[in-house]
């Protein structure tokens, strides 16, 4: 019934064109000549005929041309009808649905509708409500491919803009190794977290997640971004700064949105942390003694106004872990739609991890869990504090660091992964030179994974890990392996053969990779490819 | 991703194609029409400006290599300018830089055909 009632609904409002092609008509003579000086005839009626009104079912079976004064039917919608100046209704049948209606007025000359004028009226209809039927679904499958290409465009906005406000470097602090890792949905959703540099070389972590999606969320996650840091640069409280943002936040946020949100100020000399929390998921913290959660409880930001946020406080011992993550990570579903969950999480965290083994060992375990084919469903944040064991003062030494993150794996998005390793290497001291190799290596690497990894597909994402160590900078570069491995360039590429015709003018791809960088490797385990890039910090100094 | 944009000056007998942005394996046919263009106006050698560069990739190379190929049929002479120091490095890697000339900019590319 829906399904018959969905044309009709708009044959007869104003949308559709076929309506222009079947007007009410006061003329006497066929519809086809409706004359243009009588301006009802280019009109339509705007009557909404409600699911269940009878005069549906009458149509759908009526065997021609229906004379509205003669029909005895208890139908709000024949009285709008009659209202509207209509005499006779021509339904429109294709395959048994009825998909519209002729409407005519009276005849002019004041005589009812001949035999002759139903006959044709009937010819007429049956040849028109095929067209039109056609014409129904062309229109249908046109709108819904312009809707598939609107969400697309704007979940490519929406990336844009979370990409814009994540941090493009990690804070690197002596005695500290800080990890960050966030991987899109394929409908962003509007995870964020932020490194705040404060007075007295303390730290502001911000980590938060804006409920719904897309381009809505991205625009408040940017916002939200905007005012933490900005009361960041006022206050030294996490319960403070919540409180102001959540004053801000709070009279435009949109209906039905909030932010989740946690911010902790950390003391790198000590390892006392302060924080409070907006409803968010609250951090674990590893110690030798165990895995344990630092609570503090607070509504999310943008709900009601006046909110107060409670402060918790505590010190990170050296040989300790810190996590803080998003829903996307418990939240996530294997093939029987089991869901990851706390228990899964805090057995990962029980091991004592040294540097960013962690954030790897997490996303193993999700991806362990979740399978190959795994759709992910929301975003995934994931942000990790070591705090170095023992007393080993690493001063002197180079500093250390790893920054984590996904690109949807779409053509041209191998940018956005130099970009972003550009920035994490930034303050590394490495050459401009050899900055701008590392890039190219890097962009290359990436275009393959998106290629072959992808095969394209913005749902399909490509990880970058970044890791410094004191002597060497080394980016992965993980992708799906949808097409199996990439294929190792049979002949090194050769500009005498290529200009010959010999080769073919494309394949610089491997070569440029392994020009530019120390050291290429591969390794593949069946459901992801990652390709090591390695490059010495420092120049050697002589070949 | 940044456009590639083309644009090809021939008022001199030296043809330029200024290129500013991205070259990528996307730039086929801009560089290709400037390229036509330049040789239906009849220009002996085409000085590829590359001062407005942005990013140019393995697919952008395989391009120049093509427009080398077409060159060498049509017994064009190709220079190259405007290079910043790390695409200089990736022609000279690939030795791109002994089919194409490379110069400093612009006027000394044009000067080298004039010589």
């Amino acid at each position: 019934m829906t399904a018959l009632t969905r044309p009709i609904r708009r044959l007869l409002g104003q949308t559709a064109p076929a309506i222009e092609a079947a007007p009410a008509t006061r003329t006497a003579e066929p519809i086809a000549e409706a004359s243009p000086t009588v301006d009802a005839a280019t009109s339509t009626i705007g009557i909404d005929i409600a699911e269940s009104d009878p005069l549906l079912a009458y149509l759908q079976s009526a065997p021609g041309p229906v004379d509205l004064a003669r029909l005895e039917l208890e139908s709000p919608a024949v009285t709008a009808l009659r209202d509207a100046g209509v005499a006779l209704i021509v339904p429109l049948v294709s395959q048994g649905e009825l998909i519209g209606t002729l409407n005519l007025g009276p005849r002019l000359s004041e005589q009812d509708y001949s035999t002759d004028d139903r006959r044709l009226l009937t010819t007429l209809a049956a040849q028109a409500a095929p067209a039109i039927r056609v014409a129904q679904l062309v229109r249908e499958q046109a709108h819904e491919a312009a809707e598939r290409e609107r969400m697309e465009q704007e979940m490519r906005v929406a990336t844009l803009i979370q990409q814009q406000f994540l941090p493009r470097e990690l804070p690197s602090l002596p005695q500290w190794q800080i990890a960050a890792y966030y991987g899109p949905a394929r409908a962003v959703g509007g995870d964020f977290y932020d490194f705040i540099e404060m007075p007295g070389g303390r730290l502001g972590i911000a980590v938060g997640d804006v409920t719904d999606k897309g381009v809505p969320a991205a625009l408040v996650m940017a916002r939200t971004h905007s005012i933490l840091r900005a009361e960041a640069s006022r206050s030294d409280s996490p319960g403070e700064i919540l409180a102001r943002a959540n004053a801000l936040l709070e009279p435009e946020m949109p209906a039905r949105m909030f932010v989740t949100c946690l911010f902790a100020i950390l003391e790198p000399e000590t390892g006392r942390i302060v924080m409070a929390n907006a409803g968010h998921n609250l951090p674990y913290i590893r110690t030798d003694d165990g895995v344990i959660e630092l609570r503090a409880t607070g509504m999310p930001l943008g709900l009601m106004p006046d909110i107060r946020y409670e402060e918790t406080e505590g010190v990170i011992a050296p040989g300790s872990n810190v996590l803080l993550y998003s829903d996307g990570l418990v939240e996530a579903h294997d093939v029987t739609q089991q869901m990851y969950g706390f228990p899964r999480l805090r057995e990962a965290m029980t091991v004592d991890d040294a540097g960013s083994e962690l954030l790897d060992r997490l996303l193993e375990t999700l991806h362990e869990f979740t399978g190959a084919d795994w759709e992910q469903e929301d975003d995934i944040t994931l942000v990790t504090l070591r705090r170095a064991s023992g007393v080993s003062d690493q001063t002197g030494e180079a500093p250390t660091m790893t920054s984590a993150f996904s690109i949807p794996g779409e053509e041209g998005n191998e940018r956005l992964a130099m970009d972003r390793v550009g920035g994490a290497v930034a303050d590394l001291g490495i050459s401009p030179a050899r900055l701008e190799r590392l890039k190219t290596a890097v962009s290359e690497a990436t275009m393959n994974a998106i290629e072959y990894g992808s095969q394209g597909r913005a749902d399909v994402p490509v990880d970058v890990e970044v890791e410094a160590t004191p002597d060497a900078v080394i980016v992965r570069i993980t992708d799906r392996a949808l097409s199996g491995a990439v294929p190792e360039d049979a002949e090194t590429p050769d500009i005498d053969l290529k200009l010959a015709g010999a080769q073919k003018a494309r394949g610089w791809g491997l070569f440029l990779i392994q020009n530019m960088v120390d050291s290429m490797d591969v390794t593949t385990d069946g459901s992801t490819q990652t390709v090591t890039l390695t490059m010495a910090r420092k120049e050697p100094t002589d070949g | 991703m940044n456009a590639t944009s083309v644009a090809l000056d021939r008022s001199g007998p030296v043809a330029t194609m200024r290129i500013a942005g991205d070259i990528t394996s996307s730039s086929e046919a801009e560089l290709m029409a400037a390229y036509t263009q330049a040789v239906d106006g009849g220009a002996p050698a085409i000085v590829l400006d590359f001062r407005g560069l942005e990013y140019m990739n393995s697919g952008g190379i395989g391009l120049l290599v093509t427009l080398l190929v077409r060159a060498q049929r049509g017994g064009i002479r190709l220079l190259a300018s405007g290079l910043s120091e790390h695409y200089r490095e990736i022609l000279a890697l690939t030795r791109l830089d002994e089919a194409i000339e490379i110069h400093e900019d612009e006027a000394a590319a044009i000067a080298a055909v004039k010589v």
